[in-house]
């Protein structure tokens, strides 16, 4: 494990039950500054669950996450404090696979909300800040619609101009194309890579193996709520440790070139 | 690799034949217009079917024609009691919702207990309570020495029925409110969490406003008829529209023309009113038009 004192995010021993299902079963990893960490696995192996717990959309069972600086312990008589949640959430952006745009809002006032309302901002103060993440993600000239008229791609690009217009130290996306027609895909992997180039700090959970295999610096591999792989690209794709990546990897292998 | 610059779809061209788009436009207009001047011309015969119906029995058009306005000059009580009853019912159905999504078990338990009592009894009986139940008690603690408290208990009339009909009302809202905010995907809520926003920020600027404008045609429902209700507090001799109708149509045994005329005025009231709700609800769905 790449443990550091200098991780952005470090998860130590992150356990998550659904009732009597045990989804995360300890997971320990860490992020380095300006990473991007891409988290695979097959449908209900713990993935999504395990992004989710990072920003504490879903309460851990038990464990300890930290992201940048700030440290929040879960864990059976725990009682969560809600204070360090909110200070935590502020440190990262989320962007979910449904958009999640807030329908009765424009886009400008969906990417201002939170500095307007969290952060208490002034509008006039807020405006350009918004507009100018609106600009990065190339959505100005539909600043003053409603989200109803955006194509699935417009409404997943705006979707991460809000999350940035907060300037979060670390951008979670979970499965931010997964809900795109084919054609759409396009528009969001180039905007999520232009943000990875820039040295955004981001955790990804994705399908799309190509994203992976171009821009992540590392890959996580999850099979029932464990980290079962955990390198670089091209020690992945190419020589996977583990039998269950060998095989989930499989199709992946035939069709591109290692 | 480098992402230089992003390459996002580009507009279609214009289209050269917008003329055919908009005569297609201009007639479905025509026929909409077409069909509601023949639903209206339905309205009119049905209507002059039942005067003339009332006429053959003997109704006596110079009676209404002579005591109309009195009953007319009851629909500002009428309408004053409804408004501030609604206005009341709707901030105790938005407290009772809250309560009832609450983890808080007095505030579970309290807003249940409301619901159930107030939907579970009469509405006449909740007045009678607390028109005529409630001085009991008041006299009670006057005799006890508490004449400042014991005051309280006795009420108006029309206090009594903007108490009982905001009461009555707020519980039934209370379940249009709890399901129009139970009506909005958890992925606004998480969407809101994920920018940092307090639960009560996130009911505030996200929740409540997608519900008000699921439920706006729920209450437009309860205004009108909590109007038709508020015949209810006529039993206290509230001078509003059915008490006035009840009055001369004792008095000179002129029942058919002066529940009629009653009738139709509330009748009117509740179109005007169906038709304001109609138009803010039009308003409220601007977000959602493409």
């Amino acid at each position: 494990m790449h443990m550091s004192d200098n991780a952005i995010i470090s998860v130590t021993d992150l356990h998550k039950w659904f009732g009597m299902l045990h989804v995360l079963k300890g997971i320990s990893f860490s992020v380095q500054p300006k990473e991007v960490l891409v988290i695979i696995g097959r449908s209900g192996s713990g993935k999504s669950t395990l992004l989710r717990c990072l920003n504490f959309l879903e309460e851990p069972s038990s464990g300890t996450i930290n992201v940048a600086g700030q440290s929040v312990v879960t864990g059976p008589g725990i009682r969560l404090n809600h204070q360090k949640v909110v200070a935590l959430r502020l440190n990262t952006g989320m962007v979910f696979q449904e958009f999640n745009l807030f329908p009765h809002m424009t886009v400008l006032e969906n990417v201002i909300e939170g500095l307007c309302t969290v952060k208490r901002m002034p509008k006039d103060k807020a405006i350009p800040i918004g507009e100018k993440y609106l600009e990065k993600v190339g959505m100005m000239d539909k600043r003053d619609v409603h989200p109803i008229r955006l194509s699935g791609g417009q409404k997943q690009r705006v979707a991460i101009a809000r999350a940035l217009a907060m300037e979060p130290k670390v951008m979670l996306f979970d499965e931010p194309t997964s809900a795109l027609d084919p054609e759409l895909i396009g528009e969001v992997l180039d905007v999520m890579k232009k943000l990875a180039y820039e040295g955004t700090t981001m955790v990804v959970v994705t399908h799309e193996m190509a994203f992976a295999c171009d821009v992540a610096d590392r890959i996580i591999y999850i099979d029932h709520g464990l980290i079962v792989e955990d390198g670089v690209p091209d020690q992945l794709f190419s020589n996977p440790q583990d039998e269950r990546t060998r095989q989930f990897l499989e199709p992946i292998r035939k069709t591109h070139k290692f | 690799m480098a992402v230089d610059s992003l390459n996002f779809p580009a507009k279609p061209p214009a289209d050269p034949n917008l003329d055919m788009g908009l005569a297609l436009v201009a007639q479905q207009r025509k026929e909409r217009l077409i069909q509601t001047v023949k639903i209206g011309v339905v309205w009119v015969g049905l209507i002059i079917f039942l005067i003339a119906l009332l006429l053959q029995f003997n109704f006596d058009p110079a009676y209404v024609f002579a005591h109309y306005r009195f009953v007319l000059e009851g629909m500002l009580i009428t309408i004053g009691i409804s408004m501030a009853s609604i206005a009341a019912a709707t901030v105790l159905a938005l407290l009772g919702a809250l309560g009832r999504l609450s983890h808080n078990p007095i505030a579970q338990g309290v807003s249940g207990f409301y619901v159930s009592l107030v939907r579970g009894t009469p509405l006449l009986i909740q007045i009678y309570i607390i028109y005529l139940g409630l001085p009991q008690i008041g006299s009670t603690l006057n005799s006890m020495g508490y004449s400042e408290i014991g005051r309280l208990f006795t009420l108006t009339a029309v206090q009594s029925g903007i108490l009982a009909l905001s009461l009555n009302y707020g519980a039934y809202m209370t379940e249009i409110f709890r399901a129009g905010i139970q009506s909005i995907g958890h992925g606004q809520r998480e969407a809101a969490e994920s920018i940092g926003m307090s639960r009560w920020q996130i009911m505030r600027r996200v929740i409540l406003p997608q519900a008000v404008r699921v439920i706006i045609p729920d209450i437009g429902n309860q205004f009108i008829a909590m109007q038709k209700d508020s015949a209810q507090v006529s039993v206290m001799g509230i001078w509003e529209m059915t008490y006035r109708a009840n009055r001369f149509a004792r008095q000179d045994s002129k029942f058919m023309e002066m529940f009629v005329v009653a009738a139709a005025f509330y009748w009117l009231l509740t179109i005007v009113s169906s038709w304001l709700e109609g138009m803010l609800e039009r308003r409220m769905a601007h977000a959602y038009e493409r």
